[in-house]
């Protein structure tokens, strides 16, 4: 299964919206997009992971890579994941919340964004 | 004097139709006869042209005197010049003096020739050809002469005529088996295929293949040129290659029928020929389908009442210039047959194609789970009379349910990765595992594959191999094996690789080998721990 990316953009916080196999097949494919949804005068990033049906060691490669460009250029970078499933047990075994802000849902993500 | 007279003539028409003539090869005949019919009227030259498939065109087949006629490969149209308007009135032509006459052909008049006379040969009322002879000398031939010449011309032609039927036979046989594809052996589907030839034993454009394609995925294609005879059939043996040619190359089914109309214009303007081509994920069970006018497959579920596979309204390859084939997805289900047929299966004279497909369902309700015996029972029911007056194929997939251990093998490329881990999760459920311990069972064995193909392979090809079985203990043993030159994982994505393989499994073992690496994943089932 191809995996899909939908990008949006809410009060200055861009959102990646990923669906289907975040996987090695698709990864250079989604790598240019998710680089270029990232603007330097927004706040951060959402990569949000909740139709996700599958994320393995390049999709979280891409995710680190994210994390350190968005961090490196002061921005902050959120992952929305579901509590249970495939990809939150892959996200929790390497440690994404080292890099990252977790969250369940889009709307705490983007609220948190906002907020802080 | 006339006694005399009526001896000499039929001597002379013993020679033309000499029985012990039959025993020779078909170009020694021709020339043997030549030879006799030169002698025997006194000619200069003799030659024997025939009629190509398209009966348009004469081919000079034979020669005495006039050698250059054949070694030019002469080719006259039907109506034009001597030789054709032989075979377009079907009558003897005689030429007194060929300076004067209508001549096509430039070799008769660069032999000096003067006077012709030539007679058609017939089969069954049916112009196959033209037998001329030609003198230098002026001369007018006389009824006797055209008598002469139309036995010799009757013996040729019977004798080409039983040559042909006999080379066609020969051919269709060759054809036949060439028909046969070596079918792929996959662990996930059964395949069949039949081709029966047409009662008349005339070449057909009827065809059948199956491949597998550089992702895994399985090709499956059958098709029906329109037409009949050694022509048709060479225009189908360029379609299946070509059919072939662009599924290799990766494009999906409607991009393949689209180009293969192209190729069917360019190759014969006019002819038509129906397709289907699907291409089937035989791990997924996902299967993707195009048509160019051809019957839909029909689907035998494994419970339940059978139904057409339901495609898209389309054209005929070649009969529209700028064709587009629409694709439409559907799901085989483990057990599930799919029927792929010509229309030479389920048409018979005087009844409509609905009472054909209506037996067909009927076989296939009543039929058995065994794939050949299904094709057997299919073709015994369809054709009870043997062959009809179109020749038929037939093929025949069925997903199997994945029992007991996996055994599989891909190319070690990338495009594997998705196609293993469904044939892995599918085998994973089949064998007890939860949904979650299907997930991360197939994921830690894909971050295996991928580590192997980047890394145990230079950039050329490769194959990886995964099995699978269930411990006594109740633990799903996953194995991939590669039969490259181990090399350390390297770079944070085989690192974080192996962290994911640690992680969803219970153990990770690298055996290294001479061969190759293997890597096994064992994890327990939950379910299956007594």
């Amino acid at each position: 299964m191809n995996a899909n990316i939908e990008l949006d953009h809410r009060d200055s916080v861009g959102i990646a919206r990923l669906t289907g196999d975040v996987d090695i097949t698709q990864a250079s494919v989604l790598r240019e997009q998710l680089l270029g949804a990232v603007r330097n005068e927004d706040l951060g990033l959402v990569v949000d992971l909740t139709d996700a049906r599958y994320v393995d060691s390049v999709g979280v490669s891409l995710l680190f890579e994210l994390a350190e460009r968005l961090t490196g250029r002061q921005l902050r970078f959120a992952v929305v994941v579901p509590q249970s499933g495939l990809v939150a047990r892959v996200l929790a075994i390497v440690d994404l919340e080292s890099v990252a802000e977790i969250y369940r849902e889009l709307d705490a993500a983007l609220a948190a964004m906002r907020g802080g | 004097m006339k006694s005399r007279v009526a001896a000499d003539r039929l001597r002379d028409l013993q020679s033309v139709t000499d029985a012990a003539l039959a025993y020779l090869p078909l170009e020694q005949l021709l020339n043997e006869l030549l030879t006799r019919v030169v002698g025997i009227l006194d000619a200069d030259t003799a030659a024997i042209l025939l009629l190509e498939d398209d009966d348009k065109t004469l081919v000079a087949r034979a020669a005495h005197g006039l050698e250059e006629e054949v070694e030019r490969g002469v080719r006259i149209p039907v109506g034009k010049g001597f030789a054709g308007r032989v075979a377009a009135t079907r009558q003897p032509v005689r030429i007194e003096s060929v300076k004067t006459a209508d001549i096509y052909n430039p070799i008769l008049r660069e032999k000096g020739l003067e006077s012709l006379l030539g007679v058609p040969l017939l089969v069954e009322g049916n112009v196959i050809g033209v037998l001329h002879v030609g003198t230098v000398e002026h001369r007018l031939f006389n009824a006797d002469d055209v008598d002469l010449l139309q036995s010799a011309a009757d013996r040729a032609a019977l004798a080409i005529a039983s040559r042909v039927a006999e080379r066609e036979r020969g051919l269709a046989d060759a054809l036949q088996s060439s028909l046969m594809p070596r079918l792929p052996d996959l662990p996930a589907v059964a395949l069949t295929g039949r081709y029966l030839p047409a009662a008349s034993a005339q070449l057909g454009g009827d065809w059948y293949d199956a491949f597998q394609l550089p992702d895994g995925r399985l090709g499956m294609a059958i098709g029906d040129v329109v037409g009949r005879g050694f022509h048709a059939a060479a225009i189908m043996g360029q379609l299946r290659s070509g059919l072939r040619a662009y599924a290799l190359d990766g494009m999906p089914p409607g991009a393949v029928l689209e180009r293969l109309s192209r190729l069917l214009r360019q190759l014969e303007p006019g002819r038509t020929a129906t397709v289907l081509y699907l291409v089937l994920d035989p791990h997924g069970g996902t299967l993707v389908a195009s048509s160019a006018g051809h019957p839909p497959p029909l689907l035998a579920h494994e419970d339940g009442d059978p139904d057409f596979l339901e495609l898209p309204g389309s054209a005929p390859l070649g009969a529209t210039r700028h064709a587009t084939y629409e694709e439409r997805e559907h799901y085989l289900d483990p057990g599930a047959a799919l029927l792929m047929y010509t229309d030479g299966l389920v048409e018979r004279p005087g009844e409509s194609l609905d009472a054909g497909l209506e037996r067909m369902k009927v076989v296939v309700r009543e039929g058995d789970g065994n794939l050949e015996l299904l094709g057997d029972g299919l073709v015994n029911a369809l054709l009870p009379e043997g062959p009809g007056e179109d020749d038929a194929a037939l093929l025949l997939a069925r997903a199997l349910p994945l029992s007991g251990s996996l055994m599989a093998q891909f190319p070690a490329d990338l495009e594997s990765i998705p196609l293993m881990r469904r044939l892995l999760g599918r085998w994973l459920s089949e064998a007890g595992a939860t949904p979650a311990e299907a997930d991360d069972v197939s994921l830690a064995a894909s971050e295996a594959c991928a580590n192997a193909i980047e890394h145990a392979y230079g950039p050329g090809p490769g194959i990886l191999e995964i099995s699978a079985s269930v411990s006594a203990v109740g633990e799903a043993v996953v194995a991939i094996r590669d039969f490259g030159s181990w090399r350390a994982p390297r770079g944070e994505n085989r690192g974080r690789g192996l962290l994911l393989m640690q992680g969803l499994t219970d153990s990770v073992e690298v055996i290294q080998g001479d061969e190759g690496t293997t890597v096994q994943l064992s994890r327990r089932l939950k379910e299956m721990v007594a």
